[in-house]
């Protein structure tokens, strides 16, 4: 019997297991800490009743104080899904843990952000540019790019 | 043009050296004869029954003529790879497991072509060259049943 | 790159950017069109004059395209290709991958940076004569993507383009116009004057 689970509930369990790590709830996503993104995926991922096995994509937006990082997770097993976000503060040499560990999907889309945001992923097996050449200067979808 | 080809060059020259000497051996030893005679029938059929040197001209080749352009250039007569550098070579070791299907078949093949001739003249072979038969077909499918216990065929 | 020698893929993606930098900077200016042998008197010699013209006959009537589809003009030579306009009643059926037996480009859609060393080996590699129509806005002079980063503005920076056909994407007709004006383009070529 799978039973689907609402944004509220995920987040209230969240909230149980890492209690710093909530930055914001809304009926829609969970904004959650830098520093505890990588536990949180990692609980999203292998608690039963949750089992997010799916990370459908991640996306990364220039707000200019801050870049934010939307993972997109969905449960095949209990058919629910979740916006995850993190914020990522500090335009020179962001980085964030990479969650190429948990889903191994993660892989290509970390390297996208990386070559056209600049954000660099710790731990990824493979971090360089996918679409633009070698010898590029820039992140052109930065909002300061030209 | 030769080095990059190596030795399947080398096979290819001896090949075809050794294809146009035997085929050729009988025609060359009568060679100067059969010339003379062909010019003097061509002569009487022409009605020149005099002796003129039939010069014929070779067809010029396009190229002589500009007609066909000629610029080759290094990026021009690379190997293509759909625009890409080419790296290493493109003559690769094979995999190891076409050798066991090549002996297989080596054997059997062999096997077969004796077969031929002696299933042609089959009754008049009688009884003896059956079991005569019988006896080579078994000696080899002895190794082929062997080959067959050891895994052979499978392809890991 | 040396035969026989095994690199890291780090190595190929550094020794594909310094490539397409040098490429980069090589195209900063268009090549300028191949255009000047059609203007001003063209001396014909009397002898050679019936040989030119079957010579550009058969050349301009089985003009014989490579693959060259980076983008969505591809599917209006593909449309131009199959039934209702056919371009195999002008000879050129035959499109095939390899530049070796081709003599025109149709440069059907948009040219990164990236694809460019490429399809300008592509074009070093098929032999004389050869002939580019470029299709499409993007490929006269990079489209509504003349501005990005990464688009080559307009494929003559690296190859010398014969003939424009404008459109975004250019219909069939207009193709096929373009390829009749190429054509008409050969007509008036000359062996006398140069080895194309």
């Amino acid at each position: 019997m799978t039973v689907a689970l609402s944004v509220e509930e995920i987040a209230g369990k969240i909230e149980e297991n890492f209690p710093r790590g909530i930055v914001e709830s809304s009926p829609k996503s969970i904004v959650v800490n830098k520093e505890s993104l990588f536990a949180v995926a990692g609980y999203l991922k292998t608690t039963p009743g949750l089992d997010f096995d799916y990370l459908a994509a991640i996306t990364a937006v220039d707000y200019y104080d801050y870049f934010e990082m939307v993972y997109q997770l969905t449960s095949l097993q209990h058919n629910h899904s979740l916006v995850i976000k993190t914020r990522c503060y500090g335009r020179d040499n962001p980085s964030l843990p990479s969650v190429v560990s948990l889903w191994r999907g993660a892989d290509f889309q970390e390297r996208e952000i990386y070559d056209l945001m600049g954000i660099s992923f710790d731990g990824h097996p493979n971090m360089k540019r996918i679409f633009l050449w070698e010898g590029f200067q820039g992140h052109p979808l930065r909002k300061d790019y030209l | 043009m030769l080095a990059n080809y190596g030795y399947i060059g080398l096979f290819l020259l001896v090949a075809i050296f050794f294809a146009v000497i035997t085929l050729l051996l009988p025609f060359s030893l009568s060679l100067p004869a059969r010339l003379v005679s062909y010019f003097r029938r061509l002569r009487e059929y022409l009605q020149l029954n005099y002796p003129i040197l039939v010069k014929l001209l070779p067809p010029l080749p396009p190229r002589f003529m500009q007609i066909v352009p000629y610029n080759p250039n290094p990026v021009k007569t690379s190997t293509f790879e759909c625009g890409m550098e080419t790296i290493g070579k493109a003559w690769v070791q094979f995999n190891f497991r076409y050798y066991f299907y090549a002996l297989m078949f080596i054997a059997l093949d062999v096997l077969v072509v004796f077969l031929y001739p002696w299933a042609v003249d089959l009754r008049k072979l009688g009884v003896f060259g059956f079991i005569g038969v019988l006896i080579f077909i078994s000696i080899i499918v002895v190794g082929y049943i062997y080959a067959w216990r050891r895994k052979v065929f499978e392809w890991k | 790159m040396e035969i026989g020698e095994v690199y890291s893929s780090r190595q190929l993606d550094a020794a594909e950017g310094e490539q397409i930098v040098s490429l980069k900077a090589r195209s900063q200016q268009p090549i300028p069109d191949p255009d000047e042998w059609l203007e001003g008197e063209v001396k014909r010699n009397v002898l050679l004059t019936s040989v030119d013209a079957l010579l550009n006959w058969a050349r301009r009537s089985s003009l014989w395209p490579v693959v060259c589809f980076p983008a969505c003009c591809a599917f209006e030579f593909i449309t131009t290709a199959a039934s209702r306009f056919d371009i195999s009643r002008f000879g050129m059926e035959i499109i095939r991958a390899s530049p070796r037996q081709a003599d025109l480009m149709i440069t059907a859609g948009t040219l990164t940076w990236k694809m460019a060393p490429q399809v300008r080996r592509i074009y070093d590699q098929m032999a004389e004569p050869k002939w580019v129509i470029a299709m499409g806005a993007c490929a006269i002079s990079g489209g509504i993507f003349a501005s990005s980063y990464s688009v080559v503005p307009g494929y003559n920076r690296i190859i010398p383009v014969d003939v424009y056909v404008p459109g975004c994407p250019p219909r069939p007709e207009a193709l096929l116009y373009g390829i009749r004006m190429l054509q008409r383009k050969i007509a008036k070529m000359s062996i006398a004057k140069e080895g194309k």
